[in-house]
């Protein structure tokens, strides 16, 4: 998946976590900064770079701003943000089994 | 629970409501807002801010409600929306005592100085800017220049300037201001000193002389506004982009007529010692300025006009009149 627009998910209230992705960058660059980032830093920063890999988005400049999200929360909001920022709207959410 | 509402429009009631509870919190509200988030309890104001431009202003919370979150789901609101309009590098300017809210938010310091923290939604994004510059080399020096339009004025000053420098750093503000977009004030200038040699044009991106920018809407008393703006623009050129470029020297033209320049450039002559820079004051050529162009060229007087300006300006204003 490609990033070519600038896109964002999420908010910055508290179990939240907002995304910003942009086009550029060597790889996947990401900045991140939480307030819980001590003790589950790195289990966040794996989650969001885990979902991109996932979507195929080989390079992009990530900011994260989290507030405390869940696994899940991390999930959804780097997919939104990736899909947006691809310029994919219509994609499916349907779980695969 | 309470319900936040957006609008790009601000009028009517939910204007004046907004003024009278942003006036209760020490803030007084321009007319450069493009979209407003607030929160609403019962149909009262308790939370508010806006977006303008890429500045994010008129923040205010009510103090009851303060540490529930109801900051951050309006900086949330409004960079969602800045990102959907596509600008996706945002400023906010706010007391250094509350700077450390908006850091856990996703903000960055770029400077602080007369009682105002500047902050950036990216991290190191003046570090990139300024990465982004072309260095020069020996001695150098710098001028910043609006050139609406590029005026025989500014080029006698770079002339000058030029000489007496092995690089000169040309800084030409990029904001929206009057009838020049920056593109078009940066090619006259591009066009009007291509043979002076070693000089070096930038763009001033955000951060020098961004006047439409500036935070003078927290500062009560529009003078000590506009010293402390010039404090904030004098520190983030001292501090940070001087020495990035190895800039020693600045240079300014007399200024007779602008009131606001002229005090300007008597507290870079106090300050930029301070950094260890130099203010070079070269004398104004002939009294022209830009806003002289500007009435000429208002009054269809394009004689007056070709007296002002180099040939590649008046060219270039010809061909867009």
């Amino acid at each position: 998946m490609q990033i070519v627009q600038p896109a964002v998910a999420g908010t910055m209230e508290s179990s939240d976590i907002m995304i910003r992705i942009e086009p550029g960058g060597a790889g996947v660059e990401l900045s991140l900064e939480s307030s819980v980032l001590s003790q589950f830093g790195k289990q966040i920063e794996s989650v969001i770079r885990g979902s991109l890999a996932e979507l195929g988005v080989e390079s992009a400049r990530v900011t994260a701003v989290d507030k405390g999200a869940l696994d899940c929360t991390v999930r959804a909001r780097v997919m939104t943000a990736a899909y947006r920022g691809a310029g994919q709207e219509n994609h499916s959410w349907e779980v695969k089994v | 629970m309470s319900e936040l509402s957006a609008i790009s429009l601000l009028q009517g009631k939910r204007l004046e409501d907004t003024r009278a509870f942003l006036a209760r919190h020490g803030l007084s509200m321009g007319e450069d807002m493009d979209y407003t988030a607030q929160l609403f309890e019962g149909g009262v104001i308790f939370a508010t801010g806006s977006l303008c431009g890429n500045v994010l202003k008129y923040v205010a919370v009510e103090e009851s409600a303060q540490g529930e979150g109801a900051c951050a789901r309006i900086v949330s609101e409004l960079a969602s929306e800045a990102y959907r309009r596509g600008r996706t590098h945002l400023f906010l300017y706010t007391k250094p005592d509350s700077a450390p809210f908006f850091r856990s938010l996703g903000f960055y310091d770029v400077i602080a100085a007369g009682g105002i923290a500047m902050l950036e939604n990216h991290k190191a994004g003046l570090d990139a800017y300024l990465a982004s510059l072309q260095r020069g080399t020996g001695r150098q020096g710098a001028v910043v220049m609006n050139c609406a339009p590029f005026t025989l004025g500014h080029r006698y000053l770079v002339e000058e300037a030029a000489q007496r420098v092995d690089s000169l750093h040309l800084f030409v503000v990029s904001e929206e201001w009057g009838p020049f977009s920056p593109e078009k004030r940066l090619a006259m200038v591009k066009v009007g000193t291509a043979d002076i040699p070693h000089i070096l044009l930038h763009e001033c991106g955000s951060y020098l002389v961004s006047a439409a920018t500036f935070p003078t809407y927290f500062i009560k008393d529009k003078c000590r506004a506009e010293a402390a703006q010039a404090e904030l623009d004098i520190a983030l050129f001292g501090q940070k982009i001087a020495p990035a470029l190895s800039i020693s020297i600045r240079f300014v033209g007399t200024e007779p007529y602008c009131p606001v320049t002229a005090r300007y450039n008597r507290r870079l002559a106090e300050e930029l010692p301070r950094y260890g820079l130099e203010l070079v004051e070269l004398p104004r050529k002939d009294g022209i300025s830009a806003s002289e162009v500007r009435r000429a060229m208002a009054a269809n007087d394009w004689e007056r006009v070709r007296q002002l300006v180099p040939q590649s300006t008046y060219e270039a204003l010809r061909s867009n009149a």
